[in-house]
């Protein structure tokens, strides 16, 4: 919890520095002295980890560092009323207010200061423009009545609420006071330019913009001032019934475990959730990296030392088969080369989709197939193995075997066989390259055999197993992540597959090195 | 079998030479399944064994090559030695021949290691005192001639076998300490850290296309 808080607060960082900048005059107008804040320390080890950086910036960083704890302390001490106010500066208040909320929720007022300075905004200009004058003679009639009902209204709505919701304070008194002033400078400026109206001509086009750009800019203010009223009226009474029973949120806040912290709440969520996503993540993966990672299987079932193997004599082959080549010269090398590539079109592979269904029926092809190698080798293992796989699928529970464990058994299975198969591959190389008397066309013929009747033995093997899969996918809720296992099932299949491909071109060198 | 594949930081690859019956399997057996085998099959071409093994508190995962003794297997056992870090060279002292042979098997090694390869000699039978053909100090003499390591091991009764496969890997370790031994190097015959789980095996999907089957 406390690592997740101290991450949740660097990375706030970059906001906590925008908000420095903005706060700078008013740390100068001597703020209380601060007591020390854990976050404080805590930000200053994170800077100077960054000594990457040079000398300036971190100058630059420890100033900002400096000015960031005064805020907090701003925050912390309920003195800061009377800066605020006479702060000229509204932007700096104004954003001051946006990200700083949870540090005035005692004194929750700013609006007032920029109500003071809203009338010096432009003239809405576009809007005289289009109004044009001979609208403004009618426009000037209704000025004064509505000029009345929007002050009525923004009033009314406002003492409606306050009313409803709870006493006016003092601040808000003010506010209204300033309000009402306003709304008396704009009737007072009315009547005169009524007594021009009926001159018609410049002076009237002129005193009509003046008066429809005093009446836009109070009638704005109005409905600005009400809905802005209505907003603060609002987060006061929320304000208020958050602070029952605890003043000063501080219940509230050690709940959050902001304090003095301050990062923002959806921050905080999204972190979180992010943070127990990668954890999720984390524990499948290593779930299916334990138990059925295929390549880990492969290598325990010794799949993977024997492909080592097979590659090294595969190399030693084509080492010697190199030097012969290079020893060669004219009609012997085309001659050399001719069997070699004779060799090389042996060995390719047709696909053969061959369904294999009866366990003798293969054990009777693949003797046959092996036997044209004329050496001592059988494929009982992988036979054997297969038939286990498959009394397992028979003797298999659908509704005691999760997805999960039965996609396992698949990995392992096919990592198993394809381990078998590619052992066999290495020890028919070995076997080969000590056999006297070489038969390079039959042994290539029965290699073709063998590989393609195991690739049909493997894909077999892992039909079954995602027809059982599939079995599970009627009654499950995550046919997603079922439907995941088989793809996987079926790719790694074909990860086998490709595995015994490799395997036999492997082997083209040795039968290469037999032919000469 | 496949508990904890990972919790080791190297893998050493060992090779076991020596002429035939000296007890290359049994050793290897010996080592890995603390069992006595009495009636071992010829090895054909290579056989394989492994074993996780703590030295200096690091796990290291010894991958053991087997080779056939027989000599009609020779040609294709010497494509093995590339990249052991250890070799295990096997006599039997009970057969003379075995131990005359050692210099023709030492002159392999030599040729198709690298210089970093630690060979550690054993002189197996040691339980057949009465039949005793070969002494400990010769062969002692011609191990310290040769730089090598030197134990009498049985692999009948398990003496010394843990120690030789041991004490080898303990050297392989320090040449790593003292930078005699170049990890990067491809022939060093250790590989720091297992292979990564690699991809994930669900996530993964665009090695689909790499080769596409006809299943």
């Amino acid at each position: 919890m406390e690592t997740s808080d101290s991450e949740c607060f660097e990375s706030a960082d970059e906001e906590i520095y925008a908000e420095n900048e903005n706060k700078k005059s008013k740390k100068v107008a001597g703020s209380p002295p601060s007591k020390e804040i854990p976050c404080e320390t805590e930000h200053i080890s994170y800077l100077k980890t960054e000594e990457t950086k040079n000398e300036r910036t971190n100058i630059l960083d420890s100033n900002l560092q400096v000015d960031e704890d005064k805020p907090t302390k701003i925050g912390l001490s309920n003195t800061n009323e009377p800066e605020v106010i006479t702060d000229n500066n509204t932007s700096n208040i104004q954003e001051e207010d946006e990200v700083n909320m949870w540090d005035e929720d005692e004194d929750w007022e700013p609006v007032e200061t920029k109500t003071e300075i809203k009338p010096s905004e432009s003239p809405p200009l576009t809007i005289n423009r289009i109004w044009g004058w001979d609208l403004s003679a009618m426009l000037n009639a209704a000025t004064v009545g509505v000029t009345a009902v929007t002050t009525q209204v923004s009033q009314g709505l406002s003492n409606v609420l306050e009313t409803g919701i709870g006493a006016p304070d003092p601040a808000e008194l003010a506010r209204r006071t300033t309000q009402e002033e306003h709304t008396h400078d704009a009737e007072i400026t009315e009547p005169s330019t009524n007594s021009s109206t009926n001159l018609f001509g410049f002076g009237n086009l002129v005193s009509g913009v003046t008066q429809i750009t005093k009446l836009v800019e109070t009638t704005g203010n109005k409905v600005i001032l009400g809905g802005l009223d209505t907003l603060e009226t609002i987060g006061k009474k929320t304000m208020q019934v958050l602070q029952e029973g605890d003043p000063g949120l501080k219940k509230k806040r050690a709940l959050l475990k902001i304090e003095g912290e301050k990062p923002v709440l959806s921050h905080i969520l999204r972190e979180a959730k992010e943070k127990a996503e990668l954890e999720n993540r984390l524990l499948e993966e290593q779930h299916f990296a334990r138990k059925a990672n295929y390549e880990s299987l492969f290598d325990d079932h010794q799949g993977l030392v024997h492909l080592e193997a097979l590659e090294m004599l595969s190399k030693q082959c084509s080492i010697k088969l190199e030097r012969l080549i290079e020893s060669q010269s004219g009609r012997e090398l085309v001659e050399l080369q001719e069997t070699m590539n004779q060799i090389v079109e042996l060995c390719e592979l047709v696909d053969d989709d061959d369904e294999l269904e009866d366990a003798s029926e293969i054990k009777e092809k693949l003797d046959t197939a092996v036997s044209e190698m004329v050496i001592n080798i059988s494929y009982d293992k992988v036979l054997t193995t297969r038939k286990e796989a498959e009394q397992w699928l028979d003797n298999l529970h659908l509704g005691v075997c999760s997805e999960l464990e039965l996609h396992e058994q698949a990995i392992d299975t096919l990592a198993q066989l394809t381990a078998l198969a590619v052992e066999r591959y290495h020890k028919i190389g070995e076997l080969l390259l000590i056999k006297e008397h070489r038969s390079t066309a039959d042994e290539a013929d029965s290699l073709v055999q063998v590989t393609t009747i195991l690739t049909a033995l493997i894909g077999n093997m892992a039909t079954k197993f995602s027809n059982k899969l599939s079995e599970k996918l009627s009654d499950s809720t995550h046919k997603d992540h079922i439907n995941t296992l088989i793809t996987n099932v079926y790719f790694e299949s074909a990860n086998s597959t490709s595995y015994l491909k490799n395997a036999f071109q492997l082997l083209i060198p040795v039968l290469q090195v037999g032919a000469i | 079998m496949s508990a904890g594949p990972y919790n080791y930081s190297y893998i050493f690859k060992y090779i076991i030479i020596g002429d035939m019956g000296v007890g290359k399997s049994c050793l290897l057996h010996q080592f890995t399944e603390k069992k006595f085998m009495s009636d071992c099959p010829h090895t054909i071409g290579v056989e394989f064994g492994t074993r996780i093994i703590e030295v200096a508190g690091q796990k290291i995962k010894l991958q053991i090559w087997d080779t056939a003794g027989q000599e009609r297997f020779r040609a294709v056992t010497r494509s093995y030695y590339r990249g052991a870090a250890g070799a295990l060279m096997v006599y039997d002292i009970t057969r003379r021949s075995t131990y005359n042979h050692l210099s023709s098997w030492l002159t392999d090694t030599r040729n198709l290691t690298n210089p970093s390869t630690v060979i550690f000699l054993i002189g197996n039978k040691c339980d057949l005192e009465g039949q005793r053909d070969v002494t400990y100090e010769e062969a002692k003499q011609f191990a310290d001639e040769n730089g090598l390591m030197f134990v009498e091991a049985s692999a009948k009764t398990g003496q010394n076998v843990e120690e030789a496969f041991l004490e080898t890997a303990r050297k392989i370790y320090q040449s790593i300490q003292d930078g005699r031994l170049d990890l990067n190097a491809a022939e060093s015959g250790v590989q720091h850290k297992p292979s990564q789980p690699g991809r994930n095996t669900l996530s993964n999907d665009q090695q689909f296309n790499k080769d596409n089957c006809a299943c």
